[in-house]
């Protein structure tokens, strides 16, 4: 090449296609410095160790969660000599790594989603008591789909799960988890609820479910979320924006549905109690209609006792009017014209004597005369 | 054709007859006919959980796109 002639722009050009061939993408790791975000579309920094600094540049919607100076990086990029002759790396993804820079950037995003109210409880929708149809959204692969797959089986039956295979780690997961929540919620007939679910990894693993853009997807789902990723002590970002959080793929199978033992046992005691409540409400009825006889019994009762008491006394009035009785009294009947010399017929009470009638004058006259 | 009843919505016809017995309308004439109805369903659901399957539809399409 000593002897070939060549501009500034084919040399800036033959670079570039010589980088492109010998090493069209990179993957380094380093720490962040001189990060900076301009006219809102482009970022900047520099990714450095002990010893090398190298200048990266990258679009602001490639970064998919923040970073901020310091942290601890790894980037896929692509190196490229720039038209100012100023080496670079053009970046397509960058992520922390470390347990420290991870959950700087965890809190980070946490604390900007939570500012958007993204992970708001009033936001939270609630799921269908017992769905009928289920997206799930996971690796067909993975333990934790099998877990999920097992504990709905054991638990309830006749739902319709269809299944979404996508990667759960790696660069590509975050994307084909979007794409196929775009899916389930561009379908005609929209599942009951949406099950992501991941079974346990490294905090790297998982950071896949902290990536910004999945998250506000999760949030932003027609269909109620139900994410279940790793270990109960992990925590998610997704996990917080949907609408249940579960701790586990088996716990979020517990969740969705019920267990048909005791829905079964449920059922039962409804019935029992039913029936209980059907036979109370019999007795009930023949109770009323008892007390209600005993009531008319005790009026027909009382009204005989009111007649017999009268009849008693009439019994009474009646006998006492009866001649016989005045006569056992020693009274007697006098029958005949009670006129001087008249023959009269004295009833006593067992004789019967004839008089003739002597003197006849008034009582008043007799007790006159006797008073004198 | 009509559409089969889902376990869900057996169970919901169930609650319904059960608010039946402990509402206002509840009337003594049409009780048993009810309970009758009310325990054949039960049955079915028991049977619908014993017998039916879920099932589990892997989508064919490929989501890294």
């Amino acid at each position: 090449m000593e002897n070939t002639l060549l501009t500034v722009s084919d040399f800036v050009c033959l670079i570039n296609q010589t980088l492109d061939y010998a090493y069209p993408i990179v993957t380094i790791e380093g720490e962040v410095s001189s990060f900076k975000t301009n006219q809102n579309k482009y970022i900047f920094f520099d990714i450095k160790d002990d010893e090398n600094s190298v200048g990266c540049f990258m679009m602001l919607w490639q970064l998919r969660m923040p970073i901020e100076d310091g942290m601890k990086v790894i980037i896929k990029g692509a190196p490229k000599l720039t038209k100012w002759g100023k080496f670079s790396l053009t970046v397509s993804s960058i992520k922390p790594v470390g347990e420290g820079s991870i959950k700087k950037s965890f809190d980070l995003l946490k604390e900007k989603l939570t500012k958007e109210g993204l992970f708001a409880v009033e936001r939270k929708r609630q799921i269908p008591k017992i769905p009928s149809y289920i997206g799930l959204i996971a690796s067909t692969q993975s333990a934790g789909y099998a877990d999920f797959v097992k504990i709905l089986d054991e638990r309830w039956s006749g739902v319709l799960i269809d299944v979404a295979h996508v990667q759960v780690q790696g660069d590509d997961s975050p994307k084909q988890i979007i794409n196929a929540i775009d899916y389930f919620n561009s379908q005609e007939t929209l599942p009951e609820i949406l099950v992501i679910i991941r079974g346990g990894g490294s905090k790297d693993d998982l950071s896949v479910f902290n990536d910004e853009p999945l998250v506000r997807k999760v949030a932003s789902s027609r269909i109620p979320t139900v994410v279940g990723v790793g270990h109960e002590i992990d925590t998610s970002l997704a996990d917080m924006a949907a609408d249940v959080r579960a701790s586990t793929p088996s716990n979020a199978a517990q969740l969705i549905v019920p267990d048909k033992i005791s829905v079964k046992k449920s059922i039962d005691e409804k019935i029992l109690l039913v029936r209980n409540n059907l036979s109370n409400n019999v007795l009930m009825k023949r109770s009323e209609i008892s007390s209600k006889l005993d009531v008319a019994i005790v009026k027909i009762e009382k009204s005989v006792e009111e007649y017999s008491s009268n009849l008693a006394m009439l019994s009474g009035i009646i006998s006492q009017l009866n001649p016989n009785n005045v006569l056992k009294r020693g009274y007697a009947i006098v029958r005949g014209k009670i006129e001087k010399g008249y023959n009269i017929k004295v009833e006593l009470i067992d004789k019967i004597v004839t008089a003739k009638v002597g003197d006849v004058y008034d009582k008043k006259t007799d007790d006159t005369t006797k008073n004198r | 054709m009509t559409k089969k009843p889902t376990i869900q919505q057996k169970i919901d016809e169930l609650n319904k007859m059960l608010e039946w017995f402990n509402g206002d309308d509840f009337v003594l004439e049409d009780a048993l006919d009810k309970y009758k109805e009310m325990e054949k369903l039960a049955k079915d659901i028991n049977s619908d959980l014993d017998s039916i399957k879920n099932e589990v539809n892997i989508i064919k399409k490929k989501f890294d796109n």
